[in-house]
């Protein structure tokens, strides 16, 4: 009995300790969720320090946010007249319907962060050249899903922030140079917010950019496979092809075994050796997990401590004042605030610089980047290297700058869009009573 | 396993189970806030007190949860009875129980005015979704219709019934004169007394010289100037001075100086911001004849009606 409880409990958890070389491989290759990896990983890209995790993390967010967004689906009805009745069914009515939109909220808003510093991590190491150059436009993709996932639902509670927040965000669209009304028109299905605009940015949401998302991260993960795995290895690479290998005493039965001189030999290593490598099984595949449990439990901490914003019903005739755009893109009409002036009568907008045109040219730059790259190879995979300091240095100071601006725009712009530091007295905004 | 491939396990098991640890608690924790509502202990109470007045049989049919007055019709989801559970007992309950289960007064307008058909926001104001003590009384933040308190009254020098006969007038807008609506009442005969709508078009009717006033509660109060207002920049604040003295609170305004008295130009305001656009139906908006009626016993009317009351107005 005792052996029939020991070999079944084996049956169910070989793969999270196997006993040889093959059960580990097998673990991997014989798991429909993990068999897009391979069965032995480099140690490097397993360091916490190197890639610090964040692309998992981000994976996390994508399923933490499909899991409970699509619970949030069961409760939330996109219209105009019922939309925010469910939110507030939601949040005051259903069993844990607040903690499920709170964690949606704060997963979704914790995403747009994570994918961004990943994004950050693959610049400052470097990692996106040779093939990988394909997988960094992927990336640049991926990023713009996520923000027009968390912008198509910041609209869908239907309350005064949601719409205004879509009023200023659709508004800098508008800007855009020839197509800009086009844009606008095609965005709100219509020529104001309304139903038509509630519905489009819901099947959006819920529908195109998560397939989007899901359909680019499965290829994302494929090409980092078909690159070799993270770019890491290629530092590795380096160092092995430095050291040369001890030459080996074989004996040749070929014509060479009667001539003087030595035979044919590989005198450095092409590849990673065995002591680079670990299984995959079990140390990614727990590592992985952990991840997992770590970015839920953040996830789930902060919808605990702090409740999802929800504000008055939306109302087209009473503009908040100041009206925000949604924080990541807040830098952006900070940007067309500060380049909007006066001359005389007439109003100069920034909506085509600042809104359009900058933001543009960063994402061109940002996108067409790695054949922009003129550094060393051996730069790759490398956290900072004195060779591309300039390169890292322009990137940290355009991030630098975006924060500045995102923290100026959310936490000091006060009625009227003036600034107000801390403990500077705002105005009281008229009320009804 | 062999043992030239290195093993993660022992730099990653104790962070596995700390994090499977805090997992539990912040679950558990979850689970705890779910459970610890704003309403539980007034519903551990309240069928103690009905049994205590002798409705033993309620009192053992009571269920707990989340109570709600739902009427589609007119958009209202009512869950203030979810903590306010003694409201329609007032036959056996005191009217001396504290707050919460304290029973509704059965005031004479309650019979026309039954909770089934009207639930409670309709009246007090405040977000009748909420389960909370705050969400409820309050509403969130830019929540911009807050139940009607005293508190709240008494800052414009009211009572409660007062200021809640503001939303009375949101039905009975028509009626010449209304039973128990006395500052509503005044305000009627205040508008016509100082001839409001010559300079003002109320319902398509008036002149042109100063704003319409039909949907008067609807503006954006940021476009009111509160330059010259005393005290907090509320709408309520700026009409009664507008109303008292209009040249004090708009130096370039045309309209004249009434001169009224605080209750006067109070009773106004109440009026005024009774004017919104809103979403009942018409099998709720009261006959003005029947109002003038009950107003005066005798057989023959004689108060000829408004210009607002002609067929087709709402």
């Amino acid at each position: 009995m005792g052996d029939k409880i020991k070999a079944l409990w084996r049956k169910i958890s070989w793969a999270w300790s196997p006993e040889s070389e093959r059960e580990s491989s097998e673990a991997i290759v014989k798991n429909l969720w993990l068999h897009w990896f391979p069965a032995k990983v480099a140690r490097v890209s397993m360091d916490w320090n190197y890639s610090f995790w964040l692309g998992t993390a981000s994976a996390a967010l994508l399923l933490i946010l499909t899991v409970t967004g699509v619970m949030l689906m069961f409760f939330y009805v996109p219209s105009t007249e019922r939309a925010y009745g469910s939110i507030k069914d939601l949040q005051y009515a259903v069993s844990f319907g607040r903690l499920l939109r709170n964690q949606h909220r704060w997963a979704a808003e914790l995403m747009v962060a994570v994918v961004y510093i990943h994004m950050a991590r693959v610049f400052f190491t470097g990692a996106y050249r040779g093939t990988r150059a394909i997988n960094w436009v992927v990336g640049v993709v991926l990023f713009l899903a996520t923000l027009l996932l968390s912008f198509t639902g910041y609209l869908l509670p239907w309350d005064q922030l949601a719409f205004w927040a879509i009023t200023v965000g659709t508004s800098i669209a508008k800007q855009a140079p020839v197509v800009g009304p086009t844009m606008q028109f095609l965005l709100l299905g219509g020529h104001e917010i309304g139903q038509q605009t509630l519905l489009r940015f819901y099947v959006m949401h819920v529908f195109f950019l998560p397939v989007l998302a899901l359909v680019l991260f499965a290829y994302h993960m494929w090409r980092v496979r078909k690159d070799g795995g993270l770019a890491a290895i290629e530092r590795v690479r380096d160092e092995r092809a430095m050291v040369p290998k001890a030459v080996p005493t074989t004996k040749s039965y070929s014509l060479f075994g009667i001539t003087p001189g030595t035979s044919v030999q590989v005198m450095s290593s092409t590849g990673l050796e065995e002591s680079d490598q670990v299984f995959s099984s079990p140390n990614m595949s727990r590592r992985i997990a952990l991840v997992f449990l770590v970015v839920f439990n953040i996830t789930l901490l902060a919808a605990l401590l702090f409740n999802a914003p929800l504000e008055g019903l939306a109302n087209p005739s009473i503009t908040p004042n100041p009206a925000k755009a949604p924080w990541y893109f807040v830098w952006l009409q900070e940007l067309v605030a500060s380049t909007t002036f006066r001359l005389g009568g007439f109003t100069i907008s920034g909506g085509l610089l600042g809104g359009i045109l900058l933001p543009g040219f960063l994402l061109a730059v940002l996108t067409l980047w790695p054949w922009i790259d003129r550094s060393p190879l051996r730069t790759e995979g490398r956290w900072l290297p004195p060779e591309r300091r300039r390169q890292n240095a322009t990137f940290a100071v355009a991030t630098l700058v975006i924060i500045v601006l995102i923290v100026v725009g959310v936490y000091l712009r006060g009625p009227y869009w003036r600034i107000y530091w801390p403990g500077q007295p705002r105005p009281e905004m008229p009320r009804l009573y | 396993m062999a043992e030239k491939y290195e093993s993660f396990e022992a730099k990653d098991f104790g962070w596995m189970v700390a994090m499977s640890i805090l997992f539990f608690v912040l679950v558990a924790v979850g689970f705890w806030l779910e459970f610890s509502t704003d309403w539980g202990s007034y519903q551990q109470e309240f069928p103690q007190l009905l049994g205590h007045y002798g409705k033993v049989e309620d009192a053992r049919n009571f269920r707990a949860g989340i109570k709600q007055i739902w009427i589609p019709k007119i958009g209202v989801t009512d869950r203030c009875i979810t903590c306010h559970l003694g409201y329609e007992w007032a036959s056996v309950l005191p009217a001396t129980i504290s707050k919460p289960l304290k029973p509704h007064p059965m005031n004479d307008w309650l019979a026309k005015h039954e909770f089934a058909r009207f639930g409670c926001t309709p009246c007090h104001g405040g977000d009748g979704s909420a389960t909370t003590l705050a969400g409820g009384h309050q509403g969130g933040r830019g929540w911009d219709d807050p139940m009607l308190s005293r508190a709240l009254a008494a800052k414009y020098g009211l009572t409660m019934d007062e200021m809640i006969q503001m939303r009375c007038n949101f039905c009975h807008r028509h009626d010449a004169a209304t039973p128990a609506m006395e500052e509503i009442n005044l305000a009627k005969v205040l508008f016509k007394k100082k001839k409001c709508q010559v300079c003002h078009v109320v319902e398509g009717q008036g002149g042109v010289t100063g704003p319409d006033l039909t949907y008067e509660a609807d503006r954006n109060p940021e476009l009111l100037n509160f330059a010259h207002v005393q005290g907090p920049h509320t709408m309520f604040n700026w009409n009664v001075q507008h109303l008292t003295k209009a040249s004090a609170v708009s130096p370039a305004t045309q309209m004249p100086d009434f001169n009224m008295k605080p209750e006067e130009s109070r009773a106004l305001t109440l009026m005024l911001l009774s004017w919104r656009r809103l979403p009942y139906p018409p099998e709720y908006i009261p006959d003005p004849e029947l109002a003038a009626a009950a107003m005066q016993p005798s057989p023959t009317p004689t108060a000829t009606p408004s210009p607002a009351a002609t067929p087709g107005a709402r």
